[in-house]
């Protein structure tokens, strides 16, 4: 039997599926044939992008570039190749007093998939993207070279890469800092807004916090849009936690995580049940203000707790839609985006919102800027093209774009502010599908 | 630790899972073929686990000067040492082929296993792990080279556990099935079949702690095999496996 590397490949959001080459390789003179014998490349790290930004013609999987090469626990700094997941990372900084600077959502993302995003945290407004706390990274490029790209040295390309959605080449190792942390805990508040109006006003003066986020109930409609609730955080220090804590600060218990085995049957997952989710999730929370320990896990990614949760959404496949609204006209927007929702009746089951502080100009290809975005995940289903539609006009009258790390359906015109990267070498199906559009 | 065969992924993990686990070893000697990947693993276990560990480059193809070796030494021994090669379509009548299959997973290999063997012997303690293969239970047409080097590996790892044991030298034969790993990268494996190397690593600790004899990997490579040990050879010799 001779190796086909042809496969079904598919991101988080199980859309779009193709079926392309796909191959790993842990040695560095292969990773360049692979380079160099292909037409069209596309580095993935561990496909959590939602839509098809790590899709290609041949996919080069970094899922074996998974060693750590140093760690300075002096300084915190730490090095490691590019398909060590955060969630390795924070295994063994934890225990030593180190966090990530910044976070997405979820711990499954590779180093080189935050570098290649630039991905932004609850902290946003506060300490910036993934990017800021990078030191340099080495680079595998057209001609199966490899650079290292830093502030001082190949800063073009460096600023090239970070957002850059792997148009620039492979990410091949990076090197970045750790933040301190006294304990594993987040000293959490949370308070519910019944509607925009109080949502906004409490995301403001929530500023000097810093991790905030906001879950919407987007099925409310009227004087109840924007209902939801706000969670802001702080690392806690060890003399704050309570007692039973205090001795080991710096270690978690090992949680059960269920497991999602299967895809769910399409019926499973609509309006009714969506409302009845937010329904419980804000009722679950009776009191105007909670104020908690919670462990970074619980804090930052409630989500990974069960695993494979993408299933939810059956076969069919979901969307992510995250957009990103200046924060003049952020409220006004975010409201005709909630009612655009609600009376679509395509409920979304997941709805965060989250102010977003000054964007780092030099990052000229990082998504965020300052502003409010909003991101909503959706079942694919035949009338979600022209619900998107909607809202990809709304965004763009509000001078708002979207999140090519979730995107796989939105208008060109929102998408294409990727500068410095067309090669043609390293071409993803979603560069493909914007510039075609456009 | 000794590991034989250091490039491996099921090897490796196999190292992380031991260390997890709060296994200690003054040293880990790391022979392999690849220099470069192995040593990128050194780091990686120094940065990880604090573990101290050596990168010895060793090529069974050529000839071994064991007086070098002298000063390796551990209670335990992960051989992971394998080469897949061409199967019979490729490779059957290609001697080249076939005799790297038969040095690499037999010819070759034994002699350097009886050399820390004879190490474990006199010490009188200590563990052998060898990787064999569920392979090497039943020639079958497409790969019966390769299934009759690991047959007789499984045979001298089953030699070798009945000679030591009452030298309190345990040994334990793994049969991995599939394996979701670079050597079958491409091949198109039922998942249901096929371990993540963790996932073997995981299974064949447990089987180290309980010092079993044999394990399989996935349970139900067992019955697998016990059904594909008992075909009659009149219907096997028809079958096209
Ligand atoms: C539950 C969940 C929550 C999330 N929350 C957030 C959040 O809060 N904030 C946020 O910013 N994002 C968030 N994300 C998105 C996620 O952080 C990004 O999509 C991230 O880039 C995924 O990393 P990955 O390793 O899975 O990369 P992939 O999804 O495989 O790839 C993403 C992009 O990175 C490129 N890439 C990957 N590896 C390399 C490399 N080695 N070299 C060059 N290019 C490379 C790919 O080509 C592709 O364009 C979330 C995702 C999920 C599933």
């Amino acid at each position: 039997m001779k190796p086909n590397f042809v496969q079904k490949v598919t991101n988080w959001g199980n859309f779009p599926i193709v079926e392309k080459e796909m191959k790993s390789e842990d040695s560095f003179k292969n990773i360049r044939d692979f380079v160099l014998n292909h037409n069209e490349v596309i580095a993935r790290g561990n496909g959590r992008c939602y839509g098809d930004s790590s899709l290609g013609e041949h996919i080069f999987s970094t899922k074996r570039l998974n060693k750590f090469i140093s760690f300075d626990r002096l300084n915190g700094i730490i090095e490691c190749e590019s398909g060590v997941l955060l969630s390795d990372v924070l295994e063994i900084s934890v225990p030593q007093g180190y966090f990530l600077y910044v976070t997405p959502g979820t711990k499954f993302v590779s180093v080189g998939g935050a570098i290649a995003s630039d991905v932004h945290g609850k902290n946003h407004h506060a300490e910036g993207c993934f990017s800021e706390y990078v030191i340099d990274f080495k680079l595998m490029i057209e001609n199966g070279d490899i650079i290292t790209c830093s502030r001082e040295e190949n800063s073009d390309k460096f600023w090239a890469t970070i957002g850059g959605m792997g148009l620039t080449g492979i990410i091949l190792s990076a090197k970045f800092k750790l933040k301190n942390i006294e304990s594993a805990y987040i000293r959490q508040e949370s308070i519910k807004a019944e509607n925009l109006d109080e949502i906004f006003r409490l995301f403001e003066e929530s500023e000097s916090w810093t991790y905030t986020v906001a879950w919407i109930d987007c099925l409310q409609k009227g004087g109840n849009i924007g209902r939801s609730i706000l969670m802001r955080g702080e690392h806690a220090f060890q003399h704050e936690l309570p007692e039973n804590l205090k001795k080991n600060p710096l270690r978690l218990k090992k949680k059960f995580e269920p497991t999602v085995p299967f895809y769910f049957p399409g019926f499973v997952l609509n309006a009714l049940t969506v409302k009845i989710f937010n329904f419980l999730y804000y009722k679950k929370q009776s009191k105007k203000e909670v104020k908690s320990f919670t462990d970074f896990e619980t804090f930052f990614y409630p989500l990974d707790f069960v695993n494979d949760w993408n299933k939810i959404y059956g076969k069919s496949g979901f969307i992510q839609y995250q957009m990103m609204i200046p924060k003049e006209t952020g409220k006004e927007g975010m409201k005709k985006i909630l009612e655009t929702i609600a009376n679509s009746g395509n409920g979304s089951f997941l709805a965060v919102l989250k102010l977003y502080g000054k964007e780092n100009p030099q990052a000229y290809n990082s998504f965020p800027f300052e502003g409010y975005s909003l991101a909503l995940d959706f079942k694919v289903n035949s009338k979600l093209k022209k619900l998107i539609d909607k809202l990809d006009d709304i965004v763009q009258e509000y001078n708002g774009k979207i999140y090519l790390t979730k995107d796989s359906m939105s208008r060109s015109s929102l998408t294409n502010y990727l500068k410095n990267v067309q090669s043609s070498k390293f071409v993803s199906l979603q560069h493909k599908r914007i510039i075609n559009n456009s | 630790m000794i590991v034989l065969g250091s490039t491996s992924e099921v090897a490796q993990a196999f190292v992380e899972k031991a260390l997890q686990e709060g296994e200690k070893f003054e040293k880990i000697y790391l022979f392999t073929s690849n220099k470069e990947t192995t040593e990128r693993f050194a780091r990686h276990i120094d940065v990880k686990f604090l573990q101290q560990s050596e990168v010895i480059e060793l090529d069974l193809m050529k000839p071994i000067d064991y007086n070098q070796l002298d000063y390796v030494n551990s209670n335990l021994i992960f051989c992971a040492t394998g080469y897949l090669g061409e199967g019979t379509e490729e490779g059957l009548y290609d001697n080249k082929n076939t005799e790297r299959i038969i040095d690499i997973n037999y010819g070759k290999l034994v002699p350097l296993m009886n050399y820390f063997a004879q190490k474990f012997e006199s010490k009188r303690s200590g563990t052998i792990i060898g990787l064999s293969s569920v392979a090497g239970e039943r020639g079958r047409q497409s790969n019966f080279i390769y299934g009759s080097a690991k047959a007789a590996f499984t045979a001298y790892l089953s030699g070798l556990r009945n000679y030591l044991f009452d030298k309190k030298v345990h040994v334990l034969t793994i049969k991995p099935g599939f394996m979701a790993t670079k050597m079958t990268e491409g091949l198109p494996l039922n998942p249901k079949l096929t371990a993540t190397p963790k996932q073997a690593a995981d299974c064949i600790f447990k089987a180290y702690k309980k010092q079993k004899n044999v394990a399989y990997v996935l349970p139900i490579w067992a019955i697998i095999m016990m059904i594909i040990r008992n075909i009659p050879e009149f219907i096997f010799k028809k079958l096209k496996l």
